[in-house]
């Protein structure tokens, strides 16, 4: 996990989707995940899965990043598939739902700052959830950064060699475990800082405004459209069915708009 | 290893919903417990306790798809109370990395969260039956019987929701082997599913399958295959219980060595560093 380029993704970005609010986003996020959950009509979860991937293009986000993030729960979801799903469609349309919203919530993730994310969460959870909520982030940060310079130091002194498999997995597996002690005094350390600054409870986090008001009612605006198509998809499939190519249709069109612009652009 | 890597959607609404309502019930109580004392010291440690099974979960084990949970050293190091909203922090931000899915979080924060309570109560009970000096033997056993519960808890959630649930899920679906969309809603937009996740009611199209129907009337042939599940299950699952026994093993035993009080008194007892009152801005 490469958190510091998701990071880097999501507060020094300025395509349009990191300017809208970031309570639109995760609106558009809820809705769209609540279209994922209605249907499961495979050209409407298609629909939904190139609608996203034009968003994330059209906002210049890092194809590899964002779809190889989308594509990790994918592998999860093929197991299950392949353990469960009666037959090859229903197994394609659970791995393609699966897809479709991690790449929602990466978009999310990608354009909107951590905190921001987590700030409604926050605000509805006891004061020590929310604020170890807020904290984990930094915290992770700086135990990546620990971890990954401890491997680096044991890899250099030969702890870690291809050709010693047991020795290499003894080493890392203590290498977890001073990672655990330092992560502890880490924790004592921010114990120490919150004491001083008068920590007494409840981190702020603050929700910016959107920027262009008309562009964040277009996005939610969208989504409910795109959960009223799945909706209707699932209910008046007796008239609908034969015509679910049409808004997989619509939506290649959208992402073909995007990639030429993009193109262009670049 | 345990908790549900299982996409959104697949599982009924009731059953997703109840999960949350639960997850954030126990959350509630177990955030209002942990907030009675030392708030301070108890916000930075579930961070780090937090952050570090992001990371192990958040690591895959390639080419396998394996990941460690270290579940079972933050259950050991934070008590009952603060292993269950470990959990809940861990799952959320895994959910939104889209590790894991948004509705199955409560579901997978119960999973996790009875990892953590569980297995820091049985490392315990471990411990005191074969002697502190085989730290590393009891955190082995407790894992492996510990992901063994929460697997299987995990096989009972599908069962109780995937069983029936298939059959009229993949109905607006392309049917493959006729290349025609299928139009199975006959009983009326109640009864296809819609809020209840497609679970029973609903009659399956006539075709393949339908001469070896259920009780409910649902074909057993595009039922999701429990049996199947559990069989996968059971034979993968074993692999990644050793593994993080192992890992686990390693990691308590190296610990027991080099600061014991950790594990013996848990992560809250470490000895508080005195703060000067001039440095906390407290004047006499």
């Amino acid at each position: 996990m490469n958190l510091g380029v998701i990071d880097t993704s999501a507060t020094s970005g300025s395509s349009w989707l990191h300017r809208l609010s970031p309570r639109t986003k995760l609106v558009a996020f809820a809705l769209i995940l609540a279209a994922v959950v209605t249907t499961w009509n495979i050209l409407i979860v298609a629909t939904l899965v190139v609608l996203v991937s034009a968003a994330v293009l059209s906002a210049r986000l890092r194809g590899r990043l964002a779809f190889g993030l989308a594509a990790y729960p994918g592998l999860f979801a093929l197991i299950f598939a392949f353990a469960s799903a009666p037959d090859v469609m229903t197994g394609a349309v659970i791995v393609l739902k699966a897809v479709t919203a991690a790449l929602a919530a990466v978009t999310v993730v990608l354009t909107t700052p951590y905190p921001q994310v987590f700030a409604p969460v926050q605000r509805i959870v006891p004061t020590v959830v929310g604020d170890a909520l807020l904290m984990t982030y930094r915290a992770t940060f700086l135990l990546l950064e620990k971890f990954s310079n401890l491997l680096r130091s044991m890899r250099l002194r030969a702890g870690i060699a291809g050709v010693h498999p047991v020795h290499s997995a003894r080493t890392t597996t203590r290498a977890l475990g001073g990672l655990l002690l330092y992560s502890f005094d880490l924790s004592q350390r921010d114990y120490d800082i919150m004491r001083l600054r008068g920590y007494a409870g409840r981190l702020q986090a603050e929700l910016p405004r959107s920027a262009s008001p008309a562009i964040d009612a277009a996005v939610i605006a969208f989504a409910v459209l795109l959960l009223g198509v799945s909706v209707l998809w699932r209910v008046a499939w007796q008239t609908l069915n034969p015509f679910s190519w049409l808004p997989l249709a619509g939506a290649s069109v959208v992402l073909i708009v995007s990639l030429v612009a993009r193109w262009r652009t670049s | 290893m345990s908790h549900l890597h299982i996409p959104d959607g697949v599982l009924p609404l009731w059953l997703w919903a109840s999960g949350w309502v639960a997850a954030l019930a126990i959350v509630y109580l177990a955030g209002k417990f942990s907030e009675r004392a030392d708030v301070r010291r108890k916000v930075p440690l579930l961070a780090v306790v937090s952050a570090l099974m992001l990371i192990a979960m958040s690591s895959e084990i390639v080419p396998i798809a394996y990941h460690i949970n270290l579940t079972i050293v933050g259950g050991v190091l934070l008590g009952p109370a603060l292993s269950v909203i470990a959990a809940f922090i861990a799952e959320v931000v895994l959910a939104m990395l889209g590790h894991g899915g948004v509705t199955v979080l409560g579901l997978n924060t119960l999973i996790i969260a009875t990892e953590m309570v569980v297995g820091g109560a049985l490392f315990r009970l471990v411990v005191r039956l074969i002697g502190r000096r085989h730290v590393g033997w009891s955190a082995a056993v407790t894992t492996v019987l510990t992901l063994a519960l929460t697997t299987t808890m995990m096989v009972g959630i599908v069962a109780i929701g995937g069983g029936a649930a298939a059959a009229s899920r993949q109905h607006g679906a392309l049917d493959p082997s006729t290349l025609k969309f299928e139009n199975p809603f006959k009983a009326g937009v109640f009864s296809s599913g819609l809020f209840r996740g497609g679970e029973g009611g609903a009659t399956a199209p006539s075709g393949a399958g339908s001469s070896s129907s259920s009780s409910s009337g649902t074909p057993a042939s595009q039922t999701l295959s429990i049996r199947r599940f559990a069989i996968v299950v059971y034979t993968l699952g074993p692999i990644g219980w050793i593994i993080e026994a192992l890992v686990t093993a390693g990691i308590l035993g190296y610990v027991a060595r080099v600061r014991p009080s950790l594990i013996w008194e848990g992560a809250l007892a470490v000895a508080e560093h005195r703060i000067p009152d001039h440095e906390t801005g407290l004047h006499p």
